[in-house]
């Protein structure tokens, strides 16, 4: 089904990945931590490395758990899928695009 | 003089006498909305009206209403009255409602005026006009009601700014841009239908019973001085569909989709009112999930659709998630709230013991399993002088731009977080409602203005909080825990200043 309208409807999305220059929007979501409401949004480099990615940005946000100790990190998921990244590979060379959303658990 | 006729017919030569059949433009020029959504009217005329209201009559009833409802603002706005509120935390859910209802009446306002000049026939068009002027009248009264309270306390500034950019207020005016910009029958379905009738005692009633139990004596009788408009505007509702259905059979299945999707899109919404009603009201009124057993399934479930079963509607597509929701919808989205008020026009806080032993009886099925731990997580960190709050931004739904918070039907520990495809691009939502809702238009949803990804792009006023603050019209203060704020503390204040002048 499409939309009825009087004319022809034909918009560009939002947020297409143009709109965000060499950077891309990552959510990431904290498995089995219930003191987060919901995943987080990131806007990064698309070559940024994954190790970086962890530590610049996953590190910060997932300290506001007082509780959080960044060496319990594993299990990380891009969608459901299990993944296993190299530290140096950049995000877009493991296959995490443009509002991929990823996983982790820490225990 | 002339002759003094009956209301009756004076109701009859107005919705028909004042119609004519266009001479030098086509009827289709005229009324150029009313065919292309595929709805089919044969005949305008059947339409009736069980108010049958004349302009002399409405301008009366409602001058009345006014002249009562301002000598309650005056009493108490000279009387202090605010200082026999429940607690000042509880202006929390006013604040709520000034940001995120009142500019929904104005919105409200806009379009029935707009039907009023776009609908074929004469006796809906003048029933839409008697709607527009009692919605631009609510926005008018909330604000004057709600006004006093902007002398003394935090957040009740800027709502208008507010609604157009802060986050969670996307999520109110997003799901009337959608209406809005449908056409004029889905619009009726959307809001006279969908939102006033199968969700309005959800929506509208906890905020007046909350002010009524809270000692807010204002925004309790704006309350009464809008109920009889707001039966009127169920009854439009209600004769809406029935209208439209009895027209033509070919018309059941579009109805059907729009009750299917604004059943979702409003009920979404009333997540918002589900968290203030169980977690902002110092003195609750009754728990979410009795609302929605008493109001939603005992009243709309049991009570209206057996009776639109005859037309061969049945009940909204995901009713039953929304019911598998009641044990845990508002705790879910107070959790949102409580994470993210540092970003809002309003202060959240850790429920107090006696409060999530309430909570607890309320919700014995989930309470104490789900949500407790996490609240005396909350609570230790607070002993130990922290807060808690969510260090970045959230994944939001491209629907109903809520974060995507929401947990799985038969798992309350585990997020439902659903993505689709389109042209190329990953879409995410927070359930199997809102993917439905996108997959039947999804044109429409992918030009979302998603306050997250707003800011990302660099158009809130720049990267970092305070700018995104400054650009929402936040001041420091209106916003992130309510313990030790401006509120907080002019409360005390206020309260010891008068326990002292009680003694002397």
């Amino acid at each position: 089904m499409s939309v009825k309208a009087l004319y022809d409807y034909d918009f560009p999305s939002a947020d297409r990945i143009e709109n965000f220059g060499n950077d891309q929007l990552v959510y990431v979501h904290w498995e089995g931590n219930p003191l987060f409401c919901s995943s987080a949004c990131f806007r990064v480099p698309r070559a940024m490395p994954f190790g970086e990615f962890v530590t610049a940005m996953v590190h910060p946000w997932a300290s506001s758990d007082p509780d959080f100790d960044p060496a319990l990190i594993w299990g990380w998921k891009l969608f459901g899928e299990p993944i296993y990244p190299d530290p140096a590979a950049p995000l877009e060379s493991l296959g995490i695009g443009h509002k991929a959303l990823l996983r982790f658990t820490a225990k | 003089m002339p002759r003094k006729l009956p209301l009756k017919e004076r109701y009859a030569l107005l919705t028909r006498d004042l119609d004519w059949e266009p001479s030098y433009v086509s009827k289709s020029d005229l009324f150029p909305y009313t065919s292309y959504e595929g709805i089919k009217v044969h005949d305008w005329d059947g339409w009736t009206d069980p108010f049958r209201l004349t302009v002399d009559a409405y301008y009366r009833y409602q001058a009345e209403k006014d002249k009562r409802l301002y000598a309650v603002l005056d009493g108490f706005s000279q009387g202090q009255g605010h200082l026999g509120l429940s607690d000042a935390s509880y202006l929390n859910a006013i604040k709520l409602f000034i940001q995120g209802v009142t500019p929904l009446e104005y919105a409200a306002h806009r379009h029935f005026a707009f039907l009023a000049r776009y609908l074929e026939g004469p006796a809906p068009r003048f029933a839409a006009m008697c709607q527009s002027i009692d919605e631009l009248r609510h926005a008018q009264t909330q604000i004057h009601t709600i006004s006093n309270y902007n002398k003394f306390y935090g957040g009740f500034h800027s709502w208008s700014k507010m609604h157009d950019r802060v986050w969670y207020l996307s999520v109110p005016k997003s799901m009337f841009d959608d209406a809005m910009s449908a056409g004029p029958f889905e619009f009726l379905i959307s809001i006279s239908f969908s939102f006033e009738y199968l969700l309005t005692n959800l929506l509208f009633v906890p905020f007046m019973s909350g002010a009524s139990f809270n000692g807010d004596l204002p925004t309790m009788s704006f309350g009464f001085s809008a109920q009889s408009d707001e039966s009127r505007h169920m009854t439009l509702g209600l004769e809406a569909i029935k209208f439209l259905l009895e027209q033509d059979e070919g018309n059941v299945p579009i109805i059907q989709g729009w009750i299917d999707k604004w059943f979702w899109r409003s009920y979404r919404l009333s997540a918002l009112v589900a968290g203030m009603m169980d977690y902002m009201l110092p003195k609750p009124v009754m728990s979410w999930k009795e609302a929605f057993e008493l109001y939603f399934e005992e009243q709309m479930l049991n009570g209206l659709f057996p009776d639109l079963d005859f037309y061969g509607i049945r009940p909204p597509r995901h009713v039953q998630l929304a019911i598998t929701e009641k044990d845990k919808l508002s705790h879910e989205v107070y959790k949102i709230l409580h994470n993210f008020s540092f970003a809002a026009a309003f202060t959240t806080q850790t429920p107090s013991p006696e409060h999530m032993d309430w909570l607890s009886a309320q919700y014995p099925d989930t309470f104490d399993r789900y949500y407790r731990p996490v609240w005396d997580k909350h609570r230790r960190t607070e002993e130990a002088g922290g807060r808690v709050f969510f260090q970045g931004l959230p994944q939001l739904c491209q629907v109903c731009q809520i974060p995507m918070a929401f947990t799985e039907p038969d798992d309350p520990s585990v997020l439902s977080l659903r993505h689709t495809t389109f042209r190329g691009e990953t879409f995410h939502f927070c359930g199997d409602g809102c993917q439905w809702v996108f997959e039947r238009e999804p044109e429409k949803y992918v030009q979302a203005w998603l306050p997250v990804h707003q800011i990302y792009q660099g158009n809130c006023g720049g990267p970092t909080v305070p700018d995104v603050l400054a650009w929402y019209g936040i001041q420091p203060g209106d916003n992130g825990e309510y313990k030790g704020s401006p509120d907080a503390q002019s409360w005390a204040q206020w309260q010891a200043a008068s326990m002292a002048g009680g003694k002397a």
